[in-house]
C-alpha cells in the first residue's frame, strides 16, 4: 500500500545543509501493524512527516496506494491529510476548547460531512475507544490516557486508509500505555486498521507483527 | 493577560470607533433635520428680496422703502401674498427694567407668510396705519408678567422713547430658515410706525409666496424686472427657499462628512486594536494550526476561522457602538432640545464598517495563520 525508494531528506540549519534521511527504503502493506524503532535524532520523526504528508521528501519517491506523491500541492496534500491519514501525537493534540466529540469530529467537519452524520460518526468512533460516557467532556477534564484514546477516535472518525501514530505512549505511564498499545492492536486484528507507531520503546515494537530499526537515517529490517 | 481580557480591550476599541462615527454622522443628521423642518412647515415657494449687503449701493437711495413696492402685486401676477417688513433695534423700558430688543415692522400680510399664530389678543392689522400698537413675543411677555403684569394685552411699554401698546402675543415658533429671529424674541409693530422711529429703518425685506397658479421662476423674473425699474441703483438679492435649503443641504452635507471623519481616526485605532488580538492570537495558537491542518485543514479554512472571529468581533463592537452612538445623539437631542431621529443611514454604515474593518484588519493575521508551516506549528515552533 505504502512504497517508500531511497527517499533522502535534507534540512538547511544556519547554513549548513544537514541530511537526515539517507536513502530510506520501506514498504507496508494493507493490514499491516508497523514498528518503526529508532533512538532520538535518527530521522523517524522526519520519516513520520513524510509518510503523514506534512512535509516532502528532498529527493526519492513516496507511493501511496496507486499514486506518485511527488509535486502535489498543498490543497492536494492537505486533502490526502484528511481523508486517507489520521494521527496520534505523543501530546495528543486535542484541541482543548472543544469537547471530547467535537475534537473526534474535526477531520469530517473539514470533508464537509453534515452535523448529523459527523455527530453519528464521532461518537460511533469514541464508543470503539471506550470514551462514549465522555463524550461531552473537554480535554482538561481527562487523564492522559483518556486523551490519548479520543486522539485516536479522531485519527479513525475519517475511515483513513493509515494510522500514523509518533510516540503514542510517550507521555504515558507504563500501565496506561499498555492500554493504548492494546487498542491499537486490537484495532488491527478486528477491523484491520493499517498502522505505523513510531516508537524508542522496544516493548512496544514486540507486540507489533513487525518492526523496523532505524538508526542515522536509515532503515534497517529486524 | 488572557485572550477575553485582550478580546474585551479590543472590543472597546471598536465600540468607541464605531459608536463616534454613528453619534457624529446622527447629531450631523439630526442638525441638518432640524434646519429643514422650518421649511418643510414654511414650504418652498418663497422668495426673499432683500438689500444686497455686500455691495455699497449707488446714490441717494438706501434701500427698498415702502412707495417702491405700492404697484407690486400688479406688475408682478406671479406673485400671491407678500410680507414687507423690516427690523430695528433699540432698547424697551418696562417698570424701571431696560432691555435691548428687536422690532419688526410689519404689515397684516406677515402673519400668514411666515404662519404666525397669536396666544392671545391679535395681529398687527393694515387698519392699525401709524398707530403705536405693539406685538409682543412670548418671551418679552414671559418678562412683562415677572414684573408684575398678569396679563400684558393691553398693557404698556416703552420702545426707543415711546409709549406702545400690547394688542397680541405671538406663540414661539422654530427658528431658522427665512424666519426673522426677532419674532420670538422682540416685538412688532405696524411697519408705518416702525417708519417713523427715530432712527429710520434703512429699507424693507419682501418675503413673498409665489401665487397659487403661478411659476416660481416667472414669480423671481418679474420681481428682478420690476425692482430693476423702481429701484435702479439698488443692489438686490432674490433667494429662493429652494436654494437656501440646496445651500444648507451642501453645507450640512459637509459638516456631517468632517464628523464622520473625525469618527473614522477613532475607528482606525478601534482597527489596530483588532490586528493586535487577532495577530498575538494567531501566534498563541500556532498548535492549534498545525493539528487543523494535520487533520486537513486546507489553508482557506484557517484563513477564513481567523478572519471570521475577527469579523465576529468587530460586529459584535459594531453592535455595541452603534448603540452607544444612537443613545449618544439621543442625550445630545434631549439636552438641545431637538428632535431625536435614527438615522438608518447610519446605522447601515455602521454595521458595514464594522464588517469592513473586521475583514480588513483581519485578513493580515489569518494570512499569516494560513501561512504557517504544518510541522512548525505542531512544534508550536
Amino acid at each position: 500500500m505504502i512504497r517508500i525508494e531511497d527517499v533522502h531528506k535534507k534540512f538547511t540549519i544556519g547554513g549548513t545543509e544537514l541530511e537526515v534521511l539517507k536513502g530510506v527504503n520501506l514498504t507496508v502493506e494493507p493490514g499491516e501493524l508497523l514498528a518503526i524503532v529508532g533512538g532520538s535524532g535518527c530521522g523517524k520523526s522526519t520519516l513520520m512527516n513524510i509518510l503523514g504528508f506534512l512535509d516532502v521528501p528532498t529527493s526519492g519517491r513516496y507511493i501511496f496506494g496507486d499514486t506518485e506523491t511527488r509535486s502535489l500541492s498543498d490543497r492536494e496534500l492537505s486533502t490526502i491529510r484528511n481523508r486517507e491519514i489520521g494521527f496520534a501525537f505523543q501530546q495528543f493534540h486535542l484541541l482543548p476548547r472543544l469537547t471530547a466529540l467535537d475534537n473526534v469530529c474535526l477531520p469530517l467537519v473539514y470533508r464537509g460531512v453534515p452535523v448529523e452524520e459527523r455527530r453519528a460518526r464521532a461518537e460511533e468512533m469514541l464508543d470503539r475507544v471506550g470514551m462514549l460516557d465522555r463524550a461531552d467532556h473537554r480535554p482538561t477534564e481527562l487523564s492522559g490516557g483518556q486523551q490519548q484514546r479520543v486522539a485516536v477516535a479522531r485519527a479513525l472518525s475519517g475511515r483513513p486508509r493509515l494510522l500514523l501514530a509518533d510516540e503514542p505512549t510517550g507521555a504515558l505511564d507504563s500501565a496506561t500505555s499498555k492500554e493504548i498499545i492494546d487498542l491499537f492492536v486490537s484495532l488491527n486484528t478486528d477491523e484491520h486498521v493499517t498502522a505505523i507507531i513510531i516508537t524508542h520503546d522496544p516493548d512496544i515494537a514486540k507486540r507489533c507483527r513487525r518492526a523496523v530499526r532505524m538508526v542515522d537515517g536509515v532503515v534497517h529490517t529486524l | 493577560m488572557t485572550a477575553k481580557q485582550r478580546s474585551i480591550l479590543a472590543l472597546i476599541g471598536i465600540i468607541i470607533g464605531i459608536g463616534s462615527v454613528i453619534s457624529m454622522i446622527s447629531v450631523g443628521v439630526i442638525v441638518q433635520n432640524e434646519a429643514l423642518r422650518q421649511f418643510k412647515e414654511m414650504g418652498t415657494d418663497i422668495l426673499t428680496v432683500t438689500k444686497d449687503h455686500d455691495q455699497e449701493s449707488r446714490g441717494k437711495q438706501t434701500g427698498i422703502l415702502p412707495k417702491d413696492i405700492k404697484d407690486l402685486k400688479a406688475c408682478c401676477p406671479d406673485v400671491g401674498a407678500f410680507a414687507p417688513y423690516t427690523t430695528i433695534h433699540e432698547d424697551m423700558s418696562f417698570r424701571g427694567a431696560r432691555n435691548s430688543i428687536p422690532a419688526i415692522g410689519a404689515t397684516e400680510s406677515f402673519k400668514d407668510i411666515f404662519k404666525l399664530s397669536m396666544t392671545g389678543g391679535r395681529f398687527i392689522s393694515d387698519l392699525d396705519t401709524k398707530m403705536p400698537y405693539c406685538v409682543i413675543s412670548e418671551q418679552v411677555a414671559e418678562f412683562m408678567k415677572q414684573k408684575g403684569i398678569a396679563d400684558p394685552v393691553g398693557a404698556e411699554l416703552r420702545y426707543a422713547g415711546r409709549f406702545f401698546t400690547v394688542i397680541g402675543i405671538i406663540k414661539t415658533v422654530d427658528e431658522g430658515g427665512i424666519r426673522p429671529f426677532a419674532i420670538n424674541e422682540g416685538i412688532i409693530m405696524p411697519l408705518p410706525t416702525a417708519m417713523r422711529m427715530p432712527n429710520r429703518p434703512e429699507s424693507l425685506t419682501i418675503t413673498a409666496r409665489v401665487a397659487q397658479a403661478g411659476s416660481r421662476d416667472a414669480a423671481r423674473d418679474q420681481l428682478e424686472r420690476y425692482f430693476l425699474e423702481r429701484t435702479p441703483k439698488l443692489k438686490l438679492r432674490i433667494t429662493s427657499a429652494e436654494e437656501l435649503i440646496r445651500n444648507m443641504q451642501k453645507q450640512m452635507q459637509m459638516f456631517t462628512l468632517l464628523l464622520g471623519a473625525i469618527g473614522s481616526i477613532s475607528l482606525v485605532v478601534g482597527g489596530v486594536g483588532v490586528m493586535n488580538v487577532m495577530l498575538v492570537s494567531v501566534s498563541e495558537r500556532r498548535v492549534e494550526i498545525g493539528i487543523r491542518r494535520a487533520l486537513g485543514a486546507q489553508r482557506g479554512d484557517i484563513q477564513s476561522q481567523f478572519l471570521i472571529e475577527s469579523l465576529v468581533l468587530s460586529l459584535v463592537g459594531g453592535m455595541i457602538g452603534i448603540c452607544l452612538g444612537v443613545g449618544a445623539s439621543y442625550v445630545f437631542c434631549r439636552f438641545s432640545n431637538w428632535e431625536f431621529v435614527i438615522s438608518g443611514t447610519a446605522i447601515a454604515l455602521g454595521v458595514g464598517v464594522s464588517a469592513a474593518v473586521g475583514i480588513f484588519f483581519g485578513y493580515y493575521p489569518a494570512r499569516q495563520a494560513a501561512r504557517l508551516n504544518p510541522i512548525e506549528a505542531l512544534r508550536g515552533m
